[in-house]
């Protein structure tokens, strides 16, 4: 089985947020990156079904240079080798028609990702790879094992799960808890360097949208401690205060 | 009203998660070591920042995962001997299994060996999230790295075969057996005995060992113990010692390669007042006169060997205590941005909110104390390690800087981060003030935890007397040439820095201080070594203070030149508290050297003139 798991490379969640060149760029000193964490789900259960399974687990990320810290992460996990399109990833559309590129000339069983990043938080690009590979895709995926050619999983919907049968290839974005998220061993860090990791350029895609700029959200207030009893004052400053009755 | 507060607020679930700086690790190894040069040394070509930062994750995510979850209840559940043998957490047989699978107990050692060549530079800092996340589970791999080491560099091809492998899995633990009951500091009056059998490096052992660390317990299928013993009719004294491996299962020579018991009883398990989580054992060795122990290398060599390994142990103390000390200090920092209480004595009005404790200029100063101790101590200790791994794979003038100033400075590097942590670990006990005595905050434990260190791997007495009495004029004092001229070059980079003239001088002072205050006891010692030593102790805290002002002066230079660069606020404010904690050690430590030296120059020997009947 050819697994492809799609990896973003998004600041830390603790991370302080702050924009540069008049808001339209992050910036990025000092801001530790990870392997976003929905994808470190989809890696980590792609690693259990090649051990269950056998194949091979290419890892793919969009994006520049500097990610690929978290490409060789992710090779210190279990993948095998690694594409990286050399690129910003500047909107889902893009990012999906990279993938999609990639992933027809691969022919992968499975294209796993996360079911969002957790930077810009679209939680699209799994439908549109999906799409535009016309084949089926499904998200939120919290559970997955393979039977033959049949993928069986669980999907997260509103109140409950879904549990699907489905015919390979497939899409799916991935969240918990369908693995628990790998540690790398000493061996897979120092094997990972010499795994092999293609750089390729990005294809035209027509630019779907442009960037304005980027806020934060207002500062959180201050917190006020109300009596657990007193209910009275605590309408009374959701309405004066909160403004939200 | 006020319950409710309480509750809510200052029970947080989720703050033991800050127990490290990744910040101030990246700082340290990247900025100023320049751990990277390490990796032009074909030993260790393999490795760069990558896989290091990718091993300091890894560490990270075993230690929030593993490791400090456990950090309380294994305090609560101490180890207990139940039939004879200690039951330990049942959560350790995990994290023991997970350092031996993942491959951190054989890491230094040699692809051959399986190992990844990893520098103990990295290693050690990779110790230091482990140890902060939780002290106790920390030491179980710990040990047996050491001990598969002693096995490794010593031992015959039979001995590394038979036992390393198993030791490197976690299926097997190691240990260190020194200490006995009339033998602590003074390993020469050691009575554990070594009759040679009708086999060629194999003896019959007898006599009983104590205090030692993870003697015994069921996380692991056997324990193999390092054990210091004499061989009957050799030497008295130190130059009569031999280490042996004495595993408490011998394996039997048949088809299936069984274990055997080996006659190594556990008589108890010591109750401690922290560091519960480890099991320490009171050893009877060869009580049924059935225990075989296989001699490591020469015979009488044995304490020679085991002390080739205790500068890293003891290394491996200092970054203990100051892991500890760390985890107390993000611990009290978070409790003190968070708690409400008094005004500013600037601004009294009644009518305001009460103030966060982190605004008082007293908190602020606990906070800045622990801050400029522990981060000051860790650049040392991972200094020390970068020496270790120099004296490692260097040649010629660097080899032997390295090794000279690593044995040098190693009693510094153990003990006062240990004297130290003491005190910092009390002083996060104190920010949370009622809180901080009760058992719903970490801080206790820290506090309790913190004080083994300066007993174990050898007392701050000990190390006193090493320092002064052996370290100082070791090869003519080329050791503290090497060091002079060291913290000369920091003074000197440190003058071109706006801002730092100053600090500059008061090293320069201080180093001259310690350099006349060293004369000055070298004087005495030929007409009388006992007023000589008699406070090597407090030699000992000069020197470490100095060595620390030196560490601080070197941070602060590297963050007063990185500070205009930073752009991200994050950044800045990490560089302007490097800058402020390289202040206050000056400000409030450094200038303890004076009145330490005003002690060690005076002609009033009250310790040694005291007598035992006038206490
Ligand atoms: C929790 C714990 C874990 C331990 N783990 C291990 C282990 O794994 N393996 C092992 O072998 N040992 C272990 N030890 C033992 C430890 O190393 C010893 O306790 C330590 O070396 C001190 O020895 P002692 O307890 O006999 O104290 P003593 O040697 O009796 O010292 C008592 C006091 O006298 C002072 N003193 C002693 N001699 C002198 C001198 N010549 N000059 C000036 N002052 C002196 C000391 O500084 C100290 O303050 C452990 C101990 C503890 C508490």
């Amino acid at each position: 089985m050819k697994i492809l798991v799609c990896i973003t490379n998004v600041p830390d969640t603790t991370a302080k947020i702050a924009f540069i060149d008049n808001d339209t760029k992050l910036n990025k000193a000092g801001v530790q990156y990870i392997i976003g964490p929905y994808d470190d789900y989809a890696l980590a259960r792609a690693v259990e079904l090649k051990e269950q399974h056998g194949g091979s687990i290419t890892v793919l990320n969009v994006g520049e240079a500097d990610g690929e810290q978290q490409i060789r992460k992710a090779l210190a996990i279990g993948a095998d080798d690694a594409i990286r399109v050399n690129c910003e990833p500047s909107d889902s559309y893009f990012v999906a028609a990279q993938i999609a590129h990639c992933a027809k000339e691969g022919s992968y069983d499975l294209i796993l990702m996360g079911r969002e990043s957790i930077d810009f938080n679209s939680g699209v690009v799994h439908g549109l790879v999906g799409e535009m590979l016309n084949i089926p895709s499904f998200s939120p995926v919290m559970k997955l094992d393979i039977d033959g050619n049949t993928a069986k999983f669980a999907r997260e919907i509103e109140g409950g799960k879904e549990y699907l049968e489905a015919s390979l290839p497939l899409v799916l974005g991935c969240q918990e808890p369908i693995a628990e998220w790998k540690i790398p061993n000493m061996r897979g860090i120092m094997t990972a360097r010499t795994k092999p990791l293609n750089v390729v350029e990005p294809v035209a895609v027509p630019e779907a949208a442009t960037l304005e700029k980027y806020t934060l959200p207002a500062p959180k207030g201050a917190v006020k401690m109300i009596a657990a009893d007193d209910v009275e004052s605590l309408i009374a400053l959701l309405k004066s205060e909160a403004k939200v009755l | 009203m006020a319950l409710f507060c309480i509750t809510s607020i200052y029970k947080l679930p989720n703050m033991a998660h800050s127990f490290y700086s990744k910040r101030d690790l990246q700082f340290n190894l990247y900025e100023l070591l320049n751990a990277e040069q390490l990796t032009q040394y074909g030993y260790y070509q393999d490795h760069d920042r990558e896989s290091f930062e990718m091993i300091l994750d890894a560490a990270e995510q075993i230690s929030e995962k593993m490791l400090r979850p456990l950090l309380t209840e294994m305090d609560r559940q101490e180890p207990q001997l139940v039939d004879g043998k200690i039951r330990v957490h049942e959560g350790m047989k995990a994290i023991v299994k997970r350092f031996g699978e993942d491959g951190w107990i054989n890491a230094l050692f040699s692809y051959e060996e399986g190992g990844q060549q990893l520098p103990i530079t990295v290693q050690n800092a990779a110790a230091f999230i482990f140890q902060a996340a939780n002290y106790s589970a920390s030491v179980f791999p710990f040990l047996t790295t050491g001990a598969s080491n002693l096995i490794r560099t010593f031992g015959s091809k039979q001995l590394i075969d038979t036992y390393t492998p198993l030791m490197y899995s976690g299926a097997w633990q190691g240990t260190m057996a020194l200490t006995e009951p009339d033998a602590g500091s003074s390993l020469s009056d050691i009575s554990t005995s070594a009759e040679p059998t009708d086999e060629e490096g194999t003896y019959r052992i007898k006599g009983q060992k104590i205090y030692i660390s993870c003697g015994d317990h069921d996380a692991c299928e056997n324990v193999i113990h390092l054990m210091l013993a004499k061989i009957k009719g050799g030497p008295a004294g130190t130059k009569g010692i031999s280490l042996f491996v004495v595993p408490q299962k011998r394996l039997i020579v048949d088809a299936n390669q069984n274990l055997i018991d080996n006659d190594v009883q556990t008589a108890g398990v010591y109750h401690k007042m922290g560091y519960k989580g480890a099991p320490i054992a009171h050893l009877m060795v060869g009580s049924n006169d059935n225990c075989l122990g296989y001699l490591v290398g020469e015979p009488h060599k044995g304490l020679n060997y085991m002390f080739q390994m205790m500068n890293e142990a003891r290394v491996g103390v200092g970054t203990n205590a100051v892991a500890i000390g760390t985890a107390a200090y993000y611990a009290s920092l978070q409790y003190a941005k968070e708690r409400p209480q008094g005004r500013l004595i600037s601004d009294k009005d009644p009518s305001k909110p009460q103030s966060l404790i982190v605004r008082h200029a007293d908190v602020k100063r606990m906070l800045l104390f622990q801050k400029s101790i522990v981060e000051g101590a860790l650049s040392l200790l991972l200094q020390c390690g970068l020496w270790s791994d120099l004296a490692h794979v260097a040649e010629g003038e660097t080899k032997e800087r390295a090794e000279l100033l690593l044995d040098l400075l190693t009693p510094i590097a153990k003990s006062y981060p240990s004297e130290m942590c003491c005190q910092t670990t009390s002083a996060a006990v104190q920010i949370l003030g009622g809180a901080g005595y009760t058992t719903d905050f970490p801080v206790e434990q820290f506090y309790r935890e913190a004080r083994i260190h300066p007993i174990h791997e050898g007392t701050t007495g000990i190390h006193g007397l090493d320092l002064l009495g052996r370290k100082i004029v070791m090869k003519n004092g080329k050791a503290v040439q090497y060091l002079m001229q060291e913290m000369y070059q920091t003074i000197v980079a440190a003058r071109s820095v706006s801002g730092l003239e100053n600090k500059a001088n008061e090293l320069e002072e201080s180093v001259t201080t310690l350099s006349k205050t060293t004369a000055h006891l070298l004087s005495i010692a030929p007409q009388n070594t006992e007023l000589f030593l008699a406070d090597a102790t407090l030699y000992l805290e000069m020197f470490g203070i100095t060595t620390i002002a030196w560490q601080w002066l070197k941070q602060a230079t590297v963050a007063a030149q990185a500070l205009p660069n930073a752009t991200a606020e994050a950044e800045q404010n990490f560089y302007q508290g490097k800058l402020m904690a390289a202040r206050y050690f000056f400000e409030y430590e450094l200038v303890k050297v004076q009145s330490l030296a005003t002690r060690l120059l005076s002609h009033d020997h009250v310790t040694v003139e005291m007598q035992t009947a006038w206490f």
